[in-house]
């Protein structure tokens, strides 16, 4: 393994992947990716892959919203030798609940102002969009027919092919241990395979990036929380976008070969780094299907899994360096849509530390916003 | 929640006779079979078995299966489910299966894995053609179903699964071309090879598929030698008609609920795969989880058996039953393993297990 290098960054899933391209693609040369296991073997390989831009913070909004025209392109820009499966079936947002109505209001106003292209509409229109939804209790539903999803582990390649293509050093099965820091300053870092030294670390580690920043004494505030998923048999293609329901903790996809994809998120959930699967899952989610979508009660499930949310305190993404330890970023927080926001994520960042003008302020995503109590908070979560 | 003591998983031989075991000690036994008749391999296996009359050599496979069945058939401390698949082993000890289309939870003390092999596939270029099949797939499709697979087969494997079904087609009027096998020599035993033979039926050593072909389903394959060391030799390309492949390339131990329920896996050859790290007493390192049969290591049914007895017996007593009878019935089972397995054959899995149980090099 080399011993120096201009960047290290830590971890190989959607974030490290995109930003070891977006700074490849800046010109900077010399750069490592480190990942504990294979690339996509964190949080990106077992997301429900879903593309939204029906955001209720304008920062999220934003990043989703750009980030549906990289990948409407991805194929071509990253002269992709398969296919990232982009499906823009859209996404149906459902209100069961009056509360979540109102705040549907509120949330379009918001992305109509910043040109996503969402529509209000009544049950009966959402049962046009989504023929075997059930409209008992629906208030109405907000639509947006560019959103959609794409295959994680696709995606990762892609972006891992062309950072190879721009000289990028992929690292697997290497494990970082330990930050190296002298007089404020990042040295190096230390891994299972040896250390490396470098002037620049980039913390892409997801649920694990607080105990990175452990490691140079910094608290960030992030706690990690399990999340699971299942995949069904593939059937005949029926449902084009992803539907929520975010007051049944539900999201559900058809992939393009036929399977469903589908979680939902448990308020119960300890804060830890448990992954294991639960039978409690299956019996959840179902009810919360069927009671949504009721034509997959028949459905056979295949496989389920479980993964990990790096939570921030108000949803949305912390993209800063570290107090106090001059070198060190950090790209967490993304409290379970790392994967759509990934491509501008890490655009905004590569532009700042190559000191191209940001697209937008990246300011916006400090770490100072908790302590000076402004946070963004984010309605729109499941 | 459905409530016992000892849950068995998978009622091949192994299965069955851990149920027989545990229950003649006193403890409550369930039994999950996917299958709609227990019996595991046995239900298919017309032929006659080797080995020690313990096992019941001389008996056909499918009368072993029978016995054993109407032996926990006859225990009223053993329930048997059979069309029930397990699902899945959770952290919190519950068991799930599938039954008459219900997701059921089962809260078991102990768990026996016994869930055998499956059969492993070979990579050549259409092998997904309809007509292509593992060769115990076609042995249940005869000798359960009563189907034919085709008019004529290329039997891939001299082991001894590739020799019976090859004798048990012919049997059956179905012709077989021929029987090729990659190794240098048969790994069967010779009876089976010889009544094949004397049949017609050429067996090819150092022999490979190159590939299949055909439009909608299996005509024929291209097969070729190989080298010492595995390699194709070209110009050795033979054509072969056939409408029916079957591939009798082995099997790996069926580990997926030991995977799931967090049991420690090692990587051992010897024994077919990745299986189970467990003790001598068959627990694997998941507290109260035991293994027995193909599934801790493929082998045969005469041992998987006396595994089961083993696992069966062990977590009895763990349990608290027959503690006075259960240190010599476990005695009896391994020094009846130890038998089985002093002839050559023994000898592979024998290293096997002592690598799994960390002992290699030590006299067995
Ligand atoms: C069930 C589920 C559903 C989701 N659904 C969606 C969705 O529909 N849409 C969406 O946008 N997002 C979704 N998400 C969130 C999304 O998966 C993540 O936000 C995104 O993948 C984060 O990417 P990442 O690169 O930061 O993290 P990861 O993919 O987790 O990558 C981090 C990597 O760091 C590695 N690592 C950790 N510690 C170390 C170390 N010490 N040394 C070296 N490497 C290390 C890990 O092995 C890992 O591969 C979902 C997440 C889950 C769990
Ligand atoms: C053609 C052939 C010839 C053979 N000849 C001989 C011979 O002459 N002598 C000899 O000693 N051995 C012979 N064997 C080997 C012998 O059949 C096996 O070693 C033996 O059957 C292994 O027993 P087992 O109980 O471990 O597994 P199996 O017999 O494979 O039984 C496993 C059972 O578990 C069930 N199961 C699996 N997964 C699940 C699940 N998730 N839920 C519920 N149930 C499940 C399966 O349906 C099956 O019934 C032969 C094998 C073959 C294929």
């Amino acid at each position: 393994m080399q011993k120096t290098a201009n960047t290290v960054i830590i971890g190989g899933g959607m974030i490290g992947c995109a930003m070891a391209y977006e700074l490849a693609l800046r010109g900077m040369k010399d750069i490592v990716v480190v990942e504990k296991e294979y690339l996509c073997s964190g949080a990106t390989g077992r997301c429900g892959a879903g593309v939204r831009q029906q955001w209720g913070t304008e920062t999220n909004a934003i990043l989703a919203r750009d980030s549906v025209k990289r990948f409407e392109q991805m194929n071509e820009e990253l002269e992709y030798d398969k296919d990232i499966e982009f499906k823009q079936g859209g996404y149906l947002l459902c209100a069961y609940t009056e509360a979540e109505w109102t705040q549907f209001h509120k949330n379009v106003e918001l992305q109509k102002r910043l040109g996503i292209p969402v529509e209000l509409v009544t049950p009966e229109g959402a049962r046009e969009i989504v023929p075997h939804l059930n409209i008992d209790g629906l208030y109405g539903a907000t639509f947006c027919g560019t959103d959609g999803h794409a295959n994680p582990f696709h995606v990762v390649d892609a972006y891992a092919k062309a950072a190879r293509r721009l000289g990028v050093v992929f690292e697997t099965y290497t494990e970082v241990t330990g930050i190296k820091v002298e007089n404020g300053k990042v040295k190096g870092v230390e891994t299972t395979r040896g250390d490396i030294a470098t002037p620049l670390v980039i913390n892409a580690a997801n649920y694990a990036a607080g105990l990175i920043c452990k490691m140079v004494g910094f608290d960030l505030p992030l706690y990690p929380q399990r999340h699971q998923a299942l995949v069904t048999e593939p059937v005949e293609p029926m449902q084009g976008p992803m539907v929520i329901s975010f007051s049944r903790r539900l999201y559900c996809q058809q992939t393009p070969h036929g399977s469903f994809i589908m979680g939902v998120g448990d308020p119960h959930e300890p804060k830890d780094f448990n992954i294991n699967s639960s039978w409690e899952f299956l019996e959840d989610v179902s009810r919360q299907v069927i009671s949504v979508l009721p034509i997959l009660k028949n459905i056979r499930l295949v496989r389920q899994w479980s993964g990990l949310y790096d939570m921030s305190p108000d949803a949305n993404p912390i993209l800063d360096q570290v107090p106090e330890v001059e070198g060190m970023w950090v790209l967490a927080g993304f409290s379970g849509h790392g994967f759509m926001v990934g491509p501008q994520t890490a655009v905004l960042v590569a532009q700042k530390i190559t000191g191209e003008e940001c697209f937008m302020p990246i300011e916006r995503f400090s770490l100072d916003r908790f302590r000076r109590g402004e946070l963004l908070l984010e309605p729109s979560v499941v | 929640m459905k409530q016992t003591e000892i849950l068995v998983v998978g009622g091949g031989p192994a299965g069955l006779c851990a149920a027989s075991a545990a229950a003649e000690l006193g403890a409550d036994v369930l039994i999950l079979e996917r299958d709609s008749k227990p019996g595991g391999q046995l239900v298919k296996q017309t032929h006659k078995f080797f080995g020690s009359k313990k096992q019941y050599a001389g008996d056909r496979g499918i009368q072993i299966g029978d016995f054993l069945l109407e032996q926990v058939e006859s225990n009223p401390k053993v329930e048997v489910w059979p069309d029930a698949t397990c699902l899945g082993i959770y952290e919190d000890g519950v068991v799930t299966a599938e039954k008459d289309d219900k997701h059921i939870k089962i809260k078991p003390e102990r768990i026996i894995i016994a869930t055998g092999a499956a059969e492993k596939a070979l990579m050549f270029p259409n092998n997904d053609l309809p007509g292509i099949y593992g060769a115990g797939a076609v042995q249940t499709l005869m000798n359960v179903a009563g189907v034919v697979p085709g008019k004529r087969v290329l039997m891939v494997g001299a082991g001894n699964i590739g020799l019976i079904v090859s004798y048990q087609l012919l049997q059956a009027g179905v012709e077989v071309a021929a029987v090729i096998e990659a190794a240098p020599h048969i790994g069967g035993y010779l009876v089976h090879a010889s009544k094949i033979r004397r049949a017609g039926v050429p067996i090819l050593t150092s022999h490979t598929v190159k590939e299949a072909y055909g439009n909608d389903t299996l005509e024929g394959a291209i097969i070729c030698r190989l080298d010492e060391k595995w390699q194709p030799i070209p110009g050795t390309e033979q054509d072969i008609k056939a409408d029916v492949m079957c591939l009798a390339v082995g099997l790996s131990p069926l580990t997926e609920l030991c995977w799931q329920a967090g049991c420690k896996m090692k990587y051992i050859a010897e024994l077919s795969g990745h299986v189970p790290v467990r003790n001598e007493y068959l627990e694997t390192t998941r507290p109260g989880l035991y293994v027995a049969g193909d599934v801790s290591g493929v082998e045969e049914a005469s041992s998987a058996m006396v595994e089961g007895r083993l696992a069966g017996i062990s977590a009895a007593l763990s349990l608290g039953y027959g503690k006075d009878k259960a240190p010599q019935l476990q005695a009896e089972a391994l020094a009846e393993l130890k038998e089985l397995r002093s002839g050559p054959t023994g000898e592979k899995i024998m290293n096997g297990i002592m690598k799994l149980l960390g002992k290699e090099g030590a006299a067995c």
